[in-house]
């Protein structure tokens, strides 16, 4: 089995989710309004993956962080870092927005047990995917400033398969280089 | 041995007490971590006591701004002594200084010296120890070379500016904002975050 990787490691591995997550939410939601019969289900499902697409989008703010401080420094490194991070900060704040939002609207009419009307429901099942498709401008900003990162300005985050400092193995001891990933 | 002290004196030269508390940082780089870790402690140590030497000079010429600019980068330079003890010690080792009494000149000839100790840590001395910190795998010890070269970066930005214009660096009530984590040196608050730690801007510490 492969060592677990480090906290200062993670953010290559979990930028991934909320990209794929929040990526395919919106589909689940055009799903539920063009089947309306399994429209509870589908819409469900889209906000469990909005849910766990905002909460790996602050696991990855806060992995970011962690790689960012390891991170080779240059004037225009460090105004690139800022702009990725800044950036990420802005999307949990727009997608924690956004989830709230749809759990309200999923999830107020099952709990009340109340059955809007179709024009209604439809009509603001639209107005939010337009919401959500600016959100997820931002997120792709997002991501292309993490990708000029890595590709224009060759950062990347450092992979230690034995762990943190603390553990300083004997001289005799083998120990595997640290080496760097190239995905952002 | 010759060659040695060549190496190891030609930086001190340079930049008198600043480079003599930088100098030993890095006869050769590729010493070790730990070795390296212990050098920059010393010089962060000994620029600190540098700073503090010159911020009084400074004040009784009448450069106040630059006096506290001075004070900023010594608290800067604590702040990195203070990090880099906290990793030696993880790696089983006490943290060693041996501090010398500063050199003190004018204070256009006290910022010169600041540049030259900053500019060699920033282009010399912790690139050499950061490229062996990641070849040896040390993520600690990377973070805290790092922190202390981009804070470095600005105080050579910030001695310079200066220096350029050393009449305009009277005023009164000037003041720093430091970074409390990783010494990061600047004239105005972050909007948010520090750029180098991403400590919230509400944290860091105003020297004037």
């Amino acid at each position: 089995m492969p060592p677990l990787p480090t906290w200062t490691s993670l953010h290559p591995l979990i930028i991934h989710f909320p990209i794929a997550l929040l990526y395919v939410a919106p589909l689940f939601i055009l799903a539920a309004i063009f089947w309306r019969r399994a429209r509870e289900g589908w819409s469900l499902a889209a906000l469990v993956l909005m849910g766990l697409g905002t909460l790996s989008l602050f696991l990855a703010v806060a992995t970011g962080e962690a790689a960012g401080r390891l991170a080779e420094r240059t004037p225009q490194i460090t105004a690139a870092l800022e702009r990725h991070e800044s950036l990420a900060e802005t999307g949990q704040v727009v997608f924690s927005f956004l989830t709230l939002a749809f759990a309200i609207l999923v999830l107020v009419p099952l709990v009340l047990k109340w059955e809007p009307r179709a024009w209604l429901r439809q009509t603001v099942s639209v107005v939010f995917l337009f919401a959500y498709l600016v959100g997820l401008g931002q997120l792709t900003r997002v991501a292309h400033e993490g990708g000029r990162l890595v590709h224009e300005f060759g950062v990347h985050s450092i992979v230690t398969a034995t762990g943190p400092d603390a553990t300083t193995p004997s001289p005799e001891a083998p120990r595997e280089e640290p080496h760097e990933r190239d995905d952002h | 041995m010759i060659r040695f002290r060549s190496a190891f004196l030609s930086p001190l030269a340079l930049g008198a007490t600043l480079l003599s508390a930088a100098g030993p940082a890095n006869p050769t780089p590729q010493t070790g971590t730990l070795n390296d870790l212990q050098a920059a402690y010393n010089g962060e140590s000994n620029a600190r006591a540098t700073y503090l030497a010159y911020a009084t000079k400074a004040q009784k010429e009448g450069y106040a701004k630059a006096a506290a600019l001075f004070r900023a980068a010594a608290k800067a330079e604590e702040i990195h002594a203070a990090n880099h003890a906290q990793v030696i010690k993880t790696l089983g080792a006490e943290p060693k200084a041996d501090i010398k009494a500063p050199e003190v000149k004018s204070t256009r000839e006290n910022l010169q010296a600041a540049i030259k100790g900053e500019t060699y840590e920033r282009d010399v001395m912790y690139p050499g120890f950061l490229t062996q910190a990641r070849k040896e795998g040390k993520v600690d010890a990377i973070r805290t070379f790092n922190y202390a070269k981009t804070a470095e970066a600005e105080h050579a930005r910030l001695y310079q500016e200066a220096l350029n214009n050393l009449d305009g660096w009277k005023t009164q009530n000037a003041s720093f904002y430091v970074c409390p984590v990783c010494g990061y040196t600047s004239t105005t608050r972050p909007q948010e975050k520090c750029p180098s730690s991403f400590t919230a801007s509400a944290r860091f510490l105003t020297i004037g």
